[in-house]
């Protein structure tokens, strides 16, 4: 189709086309991930087998802590903006990128998840010297093909380009300034999240149907999602997030449009969240996946998905809060209620953690329905501290269900982990730390998280949330103690528990994210001021 | 122009689509339903395209191809890969994680 | 009125090509059965003519190798989506628009690379 043809067709004069001017500097942690994950392509097809998993994660450890090193020089030269609300940094790349404070905060977060995953990954003393992954994902499980592959030693080392470009389609995906870039976005970190799902070693009939239910109810979710954009462009005729807030405070065109298309996007989002009633995948998908990718996924993908959904309602419909906040404030009771009272009637320690996962997404929804500027904690920053404390303590959880083993594989049955506390009392305890961090006790993150979206969300006049949250957080803290008390003093069942001794790989992951959970309960104020520095999105 | 016939065919391919991935059991016709719904978009946004009279929509209609040229490709390896085990592709037979 | 025939008659080059190709294509196929000797015989009417009788119904499975084809036709397909638009603009941008759809490329080599590699690409 020619220019000429197009502009017939369009009946309007195209503005002329001028080369996009992009400033590279600013989006180099997001070039230097998708970088390094081309790299790791090239380094799978190159790089001889013996050498290649080393090398992998080289490339990978190497590219995370750079775009962090970058991360962290991008977010000082941010300038301040003063405008309705305060801010810094704005967009770029053509107005496609909004690289503010909350985005820059999201990058470091996300590499920080992103590198803890990429230590689960490397871990390979826990299954006779292979990694958690299979040997070849084409070959049946339980094949002699399969039994070939695994005596060849063969591994799958693509998981590590693939958790890359995840990491790069999360990244891209809390900053995008338009709701096209956001759709690519989520495909980006989706797809290879689909893949790695399917790659267990173990359990690999379970792992491939998690990888199916998760990619069918994905891809299903991603078309509502679609079609949102698609009535929201009709209604604004556009797709930039700043020319949809000014279409919707100037009220033209359809409201049924704009409402259609809001209440499809949230569709689409409350699924990669896992809020009730669109939770149904998560208990699956946690279980069946590979452990450390559920790790990975559980922090990633929650941070992502929160950080785009908090810019899209915020930036682009917070003239029309008052259509959205109710479904808000809906979905974030039952889901606050439903995880906590499902995750009560649980016999397996991954389900556990999904349903733990689903009642936060209902806490963060509080959050959300909070206050948006102000002096006190706001919506962002509570949201955003909130899911570094989640996510460390999440990723430090099931980096601790790789360690407990039998002959089979991991043991992630709950009445296995009786007597845990007598088998490996630094891991037991360090298992204690996260259940009471999720619970919400003094002296841990997950205290200080929920006080601060409790906060944002008093300020904001949301207090009947407020009350729901508290309530829902009593009930999951009788389940939370039920499963310390079976640590350390229910008498184990047969040998009881056995642990794995890991590398100094899972032993730093999970020293790690017990130092932040801690951390962040005792001196939380460094990452409150750096959250709340962060101030508002900027369009 | 109007646009209201285009979208409600649009509505209606979204529709049949979302219908079917609900009721379809074989995996692969629920990923045919998948790529009808997001086709139903792409009609979606060249009507709009038009009707505001920018180019975005039909733009954003290129990149909707490729990401579900890109969902295909993922789409049917894990399929695949189910079908190479179980010689099935039903999803009511995908059922082991059920509690 | 005549404004509209004028518009019409200026489709007439068209109808012109797509008449002389019907008739080129006609033509030559009318020929071939002119000339050609027509014996006819039950063997014909198969849907081989190999010599082995076809067994079982028409619909089979294809090979799974033609699969990987069909993904690399749809991969190719999709990204000469992208060159059209570049195409149309490439003049106006210049040398920086020739870099970026470098890059692009870059990246879809990348991956038939991997897949070459992997040895995705040999007919076993």
């Amino acid at each position: 189709m020619s220019a000429v043809s197009v502009q017939a067709i369009v009946g309007a004069a195209p503005s002329p086309i001028e080369a996009p001017d992009v400033d590279y500097a600013t989006i180099s942690p997001l070039l230097i991930i998708l970088g390094a994950a081309v790299l790791g392509v090239l380094v799978e097809a190159f790089v001889p087998r013996a050498y290649r998993f080393v090398t992998q994660i080289a490339v990978a450890v190497v590219g995370v802590v750079a775009a962090f090193v970058a991360t962290v020089v991008v977010g000082a030269g941010l300038d301040t903006v003063d405008g309705e609300v305060t801010g810094r940094g704005g967009p770029t790349a053509m107005g496609s990128l909004s690289v503010d404070g909350p985005a820059v905060v999201t990058w470091a977060m996300l590499l920080f998840f992103g590198l803890l995953g990429v230590l689960l990954f490397a871990e390979r003393r826990l299954d006779g010297g292979l990694s958690a992954f299979t040997s070849q994902a084409s070959t049946p499980p339980g094949s002699a093909d399969e039994r070939h592959a695994t005596r060849l030693r063969i591994e799958h080392s693509e998981v590590f380009p693939l958790a890359m470009f995840a990491l790069g389609g999360m990244m891209f995906f809390a900053s995008a300034n338009d709701l096209l870039g956001m759709f690519v976005a989520l495909e980006v970190l989706s797809l290879p999240l689909y893949l790695m799902c399917g790659l267990a070693r173990r359990r690999r009939l379970l792992s491939q149907e998690a990888a199916m239910k998760y990619f069918l109810l994905g891809a299903f979710s991603s078309a509502f999602f679609l079609y949102g954009i698609a009535m929201v462009y009709g209604y604004a005729g556009s797709f930039g997030l700043a020319e949809i807030s000014t279409a919707v405070s100037s009220q033209i065109g359809g409201q049924n449009l704009l409402l259609a298309g809001m209440a499809l996007i949230l569709v689409g989002l409350l699924f990669k969240v896992a809020a009730v009633p669109f939770h149904a995948w998560t208990p699956d998908v946690y279980q069946g996946a590979p452990t450390p990718v559920t790790a990975f996924m559980a922090a990633g993908t929650k941070a992502a998905a929160f950080v785009a959904m908090l810019r899209i309602f915020f930036v682009a419909f917070g003239g029309a809060r008052w259509d959205w906040a109710p479904a808000v404030w809906a979905i974030a009771i039952i889901t606050m209620l439903f995880g906590a009272i499902a995750s009560i009637a649980q016999t397996d320690v991954k389900r556990m953690l999904a349903y733990s996962s689903i009642a936060h997404a209902g806490f963060l929804l509080v959050g959300m329905a909070g206050l948006t500027s102000g002096d006190g904690v706001t919506s962002v920053s509570a949201v955003l501290f909130y899911l570094v404390a989640y996510g460390a303590a999440a990723i430090g959880a099931f980096a601790v269900v790789t360690l407990v083993r039998d002959a089979g594989g991991e043991t992630t049955h709950l009445g296995r982990w009786a007597g845990l506390g007598k088998e490996s009392p630094v891991l037991a305890v360090a298992f204690t730390i996260f259940l009471l961090s999720f619970a919400g006790i003094p002296l841990t993150g997950g205290f200080i998280s929920k006080w601060s979206v409790f906060a944002a969300a008093w300020d904001g006049g949301a207090w009947p949330l407020v009350v729901v949250g508290v309530v829902a957080s009593a009930l999951a803290l009788f389940f939370y103690i039920r499963v310390v008390v079976l640590l350390f003093f229910a008498p184990p069942q047969g040998d009881g528990p056995t642990v794995a001794v890991p590398s100094p790989l899972t032993w730093s992951v999970v020293a790690i994210t017990v130092a932040v959970t801690i951390v962040l309960g005792v001196l939380p104020g460094p990452l409150l001021d750096l959250v709340q520095q962060a101030g508002a999105f900027v369009r | 122009m109007t646009v209201e016939p285009f979208i409600g065919l649009s509505a209606l391919l979204f529709a049949i689509g979302a219908i079917g991935v609900l009721v379809r059991r074989n995996a692969i016709v629920v990923f045919m339903c998948v790529e009808l719904m997001l086709n139903a978009c792409n009609l979606s946004f060249v009507t709009f395209a038009r009707a505001h009279g920018n180019l975005d929509g039909q733009v954003a209609a290129f990149f909707v191809m490729v990401v579900a040229a890109a969902e295909v490709v993922v789409g049917l390896a894990i399929i695949v890969s189910i079908f190479r085990t179980r010689r099935s592709a039903s999803v009511d037979d995908a059922s082991l994680l059920k509690l | 009125m005549s404004d509209y025939a004028d518009y019409l008659a200026t489709y007439a080059s068209v109808a012109a090509i797509i008449g002389v190709g019907v008739l080129l294509a006609a033509g030559m196929l009318g020929v071939n059965r002119l000339f050609r000797p027509t014996l006819t015989t039950p063997a014909k009417l198969l849907t081989y003519e190999s010599g082995v009788d076809p067994v079982g119904a028409g619909w089979a499975q294809s090979n799974v190798r033609y699969y990987v084809y069909a993904f690399l036709y749809v991969v190719f397909a999709v990204d000469a989506v992208f060159l059209f638009p570049w195409a149309v603009v490439f003049a106006s941008i210049g040398w920086a628009a020739a870099i970026e759809m470098a890059v692009f490329l870059g990246f879809i080599a990348v991956g038939l690379v991997y897949a070459w590699r992997k040895g995705v690409l040999s007919w076993t």
